[in-house]
């Protein structure tokens, strides 16, 4: 950044803040405008304001049981997948295990291939396979968080070792001579100074359950279904619904960005200067 | 309270051991310090007492009672370590209340004993800043504060003084002894600076390659080292070595170096002929109109002492002393040798003759 052109800087980011903005924007005016001036000429200006889609979609209840499943599922998947990864991090960190490097690269192996590869699979184990008596695992809440734990959990995994590896040893020996156990320097030292690596790994596998869309629209019908496919259900034979699509749109939005603020408090670099000498 | 005895221990790691059945006997209240070059063992030996370190073999006991299989947390010892390993996320009194925080102590206890460190340490005005906001020196003390808080059995210091500039260096060393005469805890502590070991030790352990060469009491060391590796490691500037062997002359005994340079010796127990070492310190050597002819080749004047590095004949020497020399590197001096302080080494098993 150059201190004697500002205006230069202003306009630079101007640019990309528009680039980043203008298609929530251009989303936000399809939103709130009624259909027949859709199919017209749409206008990228906001000269009318017609709440009616989202009228229509608040008032909807299968969206928003849509909308409440979204949420459980992906704050399910993302604290589970967040402490499961946080526990095997650690472990892989600090103890001496047998072939801990291969287990390390092993975990990252499920990504490697499409999720359409597990599509059909995984439908054969949540139809006939979990199922105990008339329960079965398709179509259910705790499913769709344990089929995106499968997924989240190496990527996270990856994700937060560095973090806990960047933690200095000597901070674990200090706590156990003071006399902690290893359950209290986990919670009282390597959780406070992870936070930073935590709440990434938290927003990132979040956002992968929120906007996933494959496995869901597959794995589920009506009760753990989720916004993302709720959305397609606006694309139907007779047409596609923009403005409702639209609207949904925005709404899906509204928790992700309570999610981002919330967490990113946390995401704060340097925590741990100062703990040793460099 | 109590001392702590290593018997025996020796530590493998796989196939490869590196420490050989050492034996150290520390008594209650003594400062002892484990010194050595890199790789020696000694903070490896210091982890085990700290049972950061499983022991292969051997036993190690703190007051009286054997801990090999007692975890960390419950041998009563307190530990600083060499980057301070101060928790970055809690303020300098949370940091020494934290053993205390651990037991479940009321807070009002622990805040009386974390004021009363503070104060031996004058940490006082810093009990609500983050290790970040403080100076290495001030880390070190919250470090030493956070094991003062515990009251343990027993202190240990693995080179706690080594990322801190040679000034600050010389100031803890004399907090560190106050400390101990202070509280008279029993102190293990490693380095690898032999002046630490020197100026702050009731009792050095000197350690190479996992075995214990020499325990004694510093001066005991300088004065009496009982192999080549001691007398090289223990005085600063280190001992001058020269090879050679004894020979007789004038119904008395000599050195003849391996380059001819003949030097004075006295009461050698050692037949004529014998391949040995010759050591004397840099120290024990002065200026003399009627001592030995030497080369100037380097002068190090510090002031206080002048630091001389010559050659008799072909044999390098290294001299301190007090004067003030006006010499240029190539002009000869006369070196004078005190015989009753030169060392001979046996040069097969470089061991005191």
């Amino acid at each position: 950044m150059r201190a004697d052109r500002p205006y230069l800087t202003v306009l630079l980011w101007t640019l990309l803040s528009l680039l980043t903005l203008f298609p929530i924007y251009w989303l936000f005016v399809i939103s709130v405008k009624p259909a027949v001036e859709l199919f017209t000429t749409p206008s990228v200006l906001l000269d009318t304001v017609y709440w009616n889609n989202y009228v229509k979609v608040l008032n909807d209840s299968t969206l928003r049981r849509y909308m409440y499943n979204s949420i459980v599922i992906s704050s399910g998947n993302a604290l589970l997948v967040t402490t499961l990864a946080f526990m095997a991090c650690y472990a892989l960190s600090r103890f001496d295990l047998a072939g801990k490097e291969n287990i390390f690269f092993w975990t990252i192996t499920n990504r490697m291939a499409p999720a359409a590869v597990f599509l059909l699979p995984f439908f054969l184990l949540f139809t006939q396979v979990f199922v105990i008596g008339d329960w079965k695992l398709y179509d259910t809440k705790i499913g769709m968080i344990l089929l995106y734990c499968t997924f989240n959990l190496p990527f996270a995994i990856w994700t937060l070792r560095p973090t806990i590896d960047a933690i200095p040893k000597e901070l674990d020996e200090a706590a156990t001579v003071d006399g902690a156990s290893t359950w209290q320097v986990i919670r009282e030292v390597i959780f406070p100074l992870a936070r930073p690596g935590l709440a990434v790994t938290l927003i990132l596998t979040w956002v992968f359950a929120w906007n996933e869309f494959l496995l869901a629209a597959t794995l589920t019908s009506f009760n753990a279904r989720t916004i993302t496919t709720g959305l397609s259900e606006y694309v139907t034979t007779t047409g596609t619904e923009w403005g409702t699509m639209a609207s949904i749109a925005i709404i899906t939005l509204v928790p992700a960005l309570i999610v981002f603020s919330v967490v990113q408090r946390q995401i704060v670099a340097g925590l741990t200067f100062g703990a040793v000498k460099e | 309270m109590a001392g702590v005895s290593v018997r025996n221990v020796v530590k493998r790691y796989g196939s490869v051991q590196v420490i050989h059945g050492v034996d150290v006997e520390i008594a209650d209240g003594e400062f002892v310090i484990l010194v050595g070059p890199s790789g020696c063992g000694k903070s490896t030996l210091l982890r085990m007492i700290a049972g950061l370190e499983a022991i292969s073999d051997g036993e190690i006991a703190i007051g009286g009672k054997v801990v090999n299989d007692v975890a960390p947390k419950d041998r009563d010892i307190a530990m600083v370590f060499q980057n301070y390993a101060l928790y970055p996320h809690k303020n300098v009194a949370d940091n020494m209340g934290f053993s205390l925080k651990i037991k479940g102590r009321p807070r009002a206890e622990i805040d009386a004993k974390v004021r009363k460190a503070a104060e031996i340490l004058d940490l006082t005005k810093l009990l609500d800043r983050f290790p970040r906001q403080l100076s290495g020196g001030q880390r070190q003390r919250v470090a030493m504060g956070r094991a003062i808080v515990r009251d343990p059995q027993v202190f240990l210091f693995d080179e706690p003084l080594s990322n801190l500039d040679a000034k600050l260096r010389v100031a803890m060393r004399v907090e560190i002894k106050e400390l101990h005469q202070r509280l008279g805890t029993t102190i293990v502590y490693v380095t690898h600076d032999q002046i630490e070991a020197m100026t702050m030790a009731d009792k050095i352990v000197v350690m190479r390659d996992g075995h214990v060469e020499q325990v004694g009491a510093p001066l005991d060391l300088y004065d009496n080292p009982g192999n080549v590796f001691v007398a090289g490691f223990i005085g600063s500037p280190a001992m001058n070595f020269i090879k050679g062997r004894i020979d007789a002359r004038d119904g008395g005994q000599i050195f003849v170096s391996d380059a001819g340079a003949v030097l004075p010796v006295s009461g050698v127990n050692a037949e004529s002929g014998r391949p040995v070492v010759y050591g004397i310190r840099p120290e024990h050597i002065d200026l003399d109109g009627d001592g030995l002819p030497a080369t100037v080749s380097v002068l190090e004047p510090t002031g206080s002492e002048t630091q001389i590095f010559a050659r008799i004949g072909e044999d390098p020497i290294d001299a301190v002393v007090k004067a003030r020399l006006k010499v240029r590197p190539g002009e000869e001096i006369r070196l004078r040798i005190d015989p009753s302080r030169v060392h001979i080494f046996d040069r097969q098993s470089s061991a005191r003759l």
